[in-house]
């Protein structure tokens, strides 16, 4: 019983700090541009107004249209589900491990994808091909990545993995370790649609990936899709925390080593964003050609990490 | 305290393979020669800490040494060289970033295939970097070959040289010193008389 | 009386060297007095050889020079060739049209040169050795392009690099066998000692060892134009200008191997010669069936020769493999080679001088035009092509026969085939140069010059060679394959 309570509420935590993690970065990078920039809760005021509004949906729409904005909730709640966010000792080991976790997530894109092809606008295919050739370079990199920790651990389970570097911390000194992270990074960056893959702020149709797709959506299907992108931005940044610096989790379900838990996890959300606004003031968009060598780089990367893992043990 | 020591080293290591991947992805002469400068830094700094680790003092020595020759010296005339190089601002290289780099992937993993019955039969707590060592040389190998314009094939060829260094670093806290003062010098040379050559493919082209 | 033997061995051609650098004024004068110089390092290499012909123990000086019958006889070779380049190179009589800049430049490389490949077969430290031949790279390197043109600038570049790839390559092999001796316990100061190595060996792990050897024998056999890395060679060699074309074409493709050499008597204390005479039989096979094969198509003269020295090199690779018969015989055929090779480079630079071209269709009637020079060159190439009476074809004989000794019928036979085509080959585009009309304009008749008399005097030591053998030469050829295959 304790086991499912913990596992909703982590959950539900993600998806509730989620729209504030965006605002923060948001702000932040306002901040940094000199800008004054939104408060960090004005995402949640987006979302509600969205909800609020009307829906214009195109005639060519088929039924993959209306299922798409749910499966890609349900996809990345699901995903979130299997994340270690405060605590080491996951339940939710025994339901998915990284394989599950990679699985989710690209499931997500694949009805993300397929909602911008329905309605057959040039932009929404297009969008679509080019989330498609992104989401094929980064889901291996991400499942290698994360493959690379497992191969120290010897488990794939995130919560074990987690615990693992937790009590050994010389695993996280070394290259495997390392490289396994930038190359995480690197996908994040591609996965979550930011700078300088993409560009999340952009209105112009050419230059979109992520929300060429999105073009269509209007009111709830919109503040859905919104929702979790940016659900999964918080998932992903959170996933780089723990996995690879998961010191100051609980190791432990008890309530008050939980408590203790939920401010590392604050501070390295708070980082790592801080981190991600720094990234995107810096850097220009990459040229759409450019990007598969960012990724092939990347990929690379997990590829070195996960061959340094295996050859030394 | 050796376990720590091992892996330090291996960072560093592998800080300089991801330095020369760098060069795969950039397209720029200067990207280049900057990446080859942060990975003879790398050099250098390996080298102090298998000085003080090891207890082997003279390397302290070849560390400046590395910083001053290959950190400093050799980059400067490198740029000097580029910037009389005509042609555009970008490089050409043979093959396409992400194939090289899938490539060099490749190469790396057999580079740890081919090493794993060298570094069981070394007793050094540094033996775990020998295959990140030998994946630079084989990765600089395939710069080297890869690259149409004489200023990255340069850098390919120094970026080999580093990898030898850093073979020798890790498996032996380097080789004699008299060797090492003759490699300096010949890479030194070999530059500068590289150098003469590209400025007489420059006067003879230009004709 | 060890010391000023190796001193009058390695100081004149360093001396000359640095002397042409600083006396910038008087470039002819330099050249004169270069011509002096060389032959001093002849007779000490003579003297150092005759007392290890002798059974005489290597000459010793400190820890750094060690110079034993293998080593004798290539500082030998590298003296005799390095003579009758600087006797004959621009400044010394023969080009009297060469600028003082190009003087002054060969003067200073081409000692400097000598200098590096003597140093590299009288030292016993390998580490020396390998800065010594990459030292090699880098002052030929500068002396191809002496007529700036674009063809030996880019010739030059191309021989730069993959000459220090290939290099640095055989540092890798070198520091991969360090390492594993450093882990033995040796001594650090004589660690890369070929003595101390030599005795360690039996401590070398197999694999270590056969890697490096395969790093080494890539990286020196990049050197020594051995296949798949000898492209650079046909452009360098034909590129350059002749004196230099003999040096690196008759002795430093041959000190690369005494290099690859040096290591393999290691590597087979090791793990057994097994090992390392396979690879050296595939190697050689592979570089002496593209050397034969590309003569078929050469269309000027100094590639053909240039293809030539690539398909001989490939012929002493395959005969190290053979045994002691086969060491013995290879090299004898190093030996024969420098002295062909060098000579015929020589004469190629008086015909390109009259002809004024390389091609070999525009090169015609030289028996008519030049009668001294046809006669040597033709000498030389019968040589090269292992006609008798010259040593090559005894050597080419002996490697045939070792092969068929060491149970190899097969690929002595492919051996036998490939000398066949690469014998009919030159012989045929010799042909096309003596015979035929020579074209317009080109001066005809040749008065006889120090220059022809010199030159002779190669040819002349080859047909003594293939009658037979003398005496000394064998004694000294025995020792060195004692050196190798003890």
């Amino acid at each position: 019983m304790t086991d499912a309570l913990v596992i909703a509420t982590q959950t539900l935590l993600l998806i509730v700090i989620a729209p504030a993690v965006v605002g923060y970065v948001r702000l932040t990078k306002a901040r940094l541009q000199g800008r004054r920039g939104a408060t960090v809760i004005q995402p949640y005021r987006e979302l509600r107004k969205t909800f609020r509004k009307g829906m214009v949906i195109a005639e060519s729409a088929s039924w993959i249209f209306h299922v798409a904005p749910f499966a890609v909730v349900g996809a990345t709640a699901a995903a979130a589900s299997l994340a270690p966010v405060v605590s080491t000792a996951q339940p939710a080991d025994l339901v998915g491990d990284l394989f599950v976790l990679a699985a989710l997530l690209m499931l997500g894109t694949f009805f993300l994808a397929l909602g911008g092809l329905d309605p057959g606008t040039a932009f929404g295919g297009m969008g679509s091909s080019r989330e498609m050739t992104v989401a094929a370079l980064t889901e291996p990199t991400i499942a290698i990545a994360v493959l690379t920790l497992a191969l120290t651990t010897g488990s794939t389970s995130l919560g074990a993995i987690t615990g693992t570097v937790l009590k050994t911390p010389a695993y996280a000194i070394g290259p495997g370790h390392a490289l396994a992270f930038a190359a995480f990074l690197i996908a994040l960056i591609a996965e979550t649609g930011r700078l300088p893959v993409d560009n999340p702020s952009t209105h112009l149709e050419l230059t979109m990936i992520h929300e060429a797709m999105i073009l269509e959506y209007s009111g709830p299907y919109l503040a859905l899709i919104e929702w979790a992108a940016a659900v999964r931005l918080t998932l992903l940044l959170t996933l780089a925390a723990n996995l690879f610096l998961p010191w100051g989790m609980a190791t432990s379900l008890a309530p008050a080593a939980l408590a203790a838990g939920l401010p590392a996890i604050v501070v390295k959300l708070a980082i790592l964003g801080l981190l991600l606004a720094l990234l995107e003031t810096r850097v220009a968009k990459l040229r759409l050609f450019r990007v598969p060598e960012l990724l092939a780089l990347s990929f690379t990367l997990a590829l070195l990490a996960a061959a340094s893992s295996f050859f030394t043990k | 305290m050796d376990a720590t020591f091992s892996r330090i080293t291996m960072t560093a290591a592998s800080a300089m393979l991801l330095l020369s991947l760098v060069v795969l992805w950039r397209r720029h002469a200067g990207a280049y020669i900057t990446a080859f400068r942060t990975q003879s830094i790398a050099l250098a700094v390996t080298g102090a800490i298998v000085a003080s680790y090891g207890a082997a003092p003279e390397l302290f020595f070849v560390s400046v040494m590395i910083l001053v020759v290959k950190g400093w010296i050799v980059p400067s005339v490198l740029s000097a060289m580029d910037a009389k190089r005509q042609g555009g601002r970008e490089l050409h290289p043979i093959l396409n970033t992400e194939t090289s780099l899938l490539v060099c992937g490749a190469l790396a993993v057999a580079a740890y295939e081919i090493s794993r019955p060298l570094a069981e039969v070394m007793n050094l707590p540094t033996r775990g970097g020998l295959p990140i060592a030998l994946a630079l040389i084989f990765v600089s190998l395939f710069i080297v070959v890869s690259r149409r314009e004489v200023i990255a094939q340069i850098v390919g060829f120094l970026m080999l040289e580093n990898g030898i260094a850093l073979l020798a670093l890790l498996g032996a806290y380097g080789v004699p010193l008299i060797v090492e003062l003759g490699v300096f010098l010949d890479v030194l040379l070999g530059v500068l008389v590289m150098q003469a050559v590209v400025y007489q493919i420059h006067d003879t082209s230009a004709d | 009386m060890d010391l000023i033997v190796v001193l009058a061995l390695l100081t004149p051609p360093f001396a000359a060297g640095v002397l042409a650098l600083v006396l910038r004024r008087a470039p002819a004068r330099v050249a004169w007095l270069n011509v002096l110089t060389m032959p001093v390092s002849l007779i000490a290499a003579g003297a150092i050889a005759a007392r290890l012909a002798t059974g005489g123990t290597p000459v010793m000086v400190g820890e750094v020079w060690r110079i034993d019958a293998l080593s004798a006889l290539l500082a030998v070779l590298i003296a005799s060739v390095a003579t009758l380049a600087v006797a004959l190179g621009p400044g010394s009589g023969r080009e009297e049209h060469a600028r003082d800049a190009e003087i002054r430049t060969f003067r200073i490389y081409v000692n400097l040169f000598a200098f590096t490949m003597l140093v590299a077969v009288s030292t016993v430290n390998l580490g020396l050795m390998w800065v010594a031949i990459e030292a090699t790279t880098v002052t030929s390197a500068l002396l191809i392009p002496l007529h700036r043109t674009k063809a030996s600038v880019d010739a030059s570049w191309k021989y730069l690099l993959i000459g220090s790839v290939g290099i640095a390559l055989a540092f890798t092999g070198t520091v991969l066998a360090y390492v594993d001796v450093a882990a033995t316990g040796v001594d650090i100061n004589v660690a890369l000692h070929w003595t101390a190595l030599r005795e360690a060996g039996t401590a070398l792990h197999p694999q270590v060892a056969r890697l490096a050897f395969v790093f080494l024998l890539v990286g020196f056999g990049t050197k020594a134009g051995l296949a798949p890395t000898h492209t650079w060679l046909p452009d360098a060699h034909s590129e350059a200008p002749s004196p230099l074309s003999a040096m690196m074409s008759g002795v430093l493709l041959a000190v690369a191997l005494y290099a690859i050499l040096r290591w393999k008597v290691i590597v087979d204390v090791a793990v057994g010669s097994v090992f390392t005479d396979s690879l050296l039989i595939v190697v050689g096979l592979a570089t002496l069936a593209v050397g034969s094969l590309s003569l078929l198509s050469q269309t000027h003269f100094k590639r053909l020769l240039a293809f030539s020295s690539i398909e001989h090199m490939g012929l002493a690779c395959f005969g190290l493999a053979l045994g002691p018969l086969g060491t013995f015989a290879a090299l004898l055929h190093l030996t024969g080679h420098a002295l062909a090779k060098s000579a015929t480079f020589l004469l190629s630079g008086r015909v390109l001088e009259r002809f004024g071209s390389g091609t070999i269709a525009t090169t015609r009637g030289l028996l008519a035009t030049a009668p001294h020079t046809a006669v040597l060159f033709a000498a030389g190439v019968f040589a090269l092509g292992g006609l008798p009476p010259f040593g090559l074809f005894l050597s080419e004989i002996l490697i045939v026969k070792a092969g068929w000794a060491a149970g190899h019928p097969l690929l002595t036979t492919a051996v036998l085939i490939l000398l066949l085509i690469a014998f009919g080959s030159l012989l045929a585009q010799l042909h096309r140069m003596l015979f035929g009309q020579p074209p317009p304009g080109i001066a005809q008749g040749e008065r006889t010059s120090g220059a022809v008399l010199l030159l002779s005097v190669p040819v002349v030591l080859l047909a003594w060679l293939g009658v037979s053998i003398p005496a000394p030469l064998q004694m000294l050829l025995s020792n060195a394959v004692m050196v190798i295959r003890p």
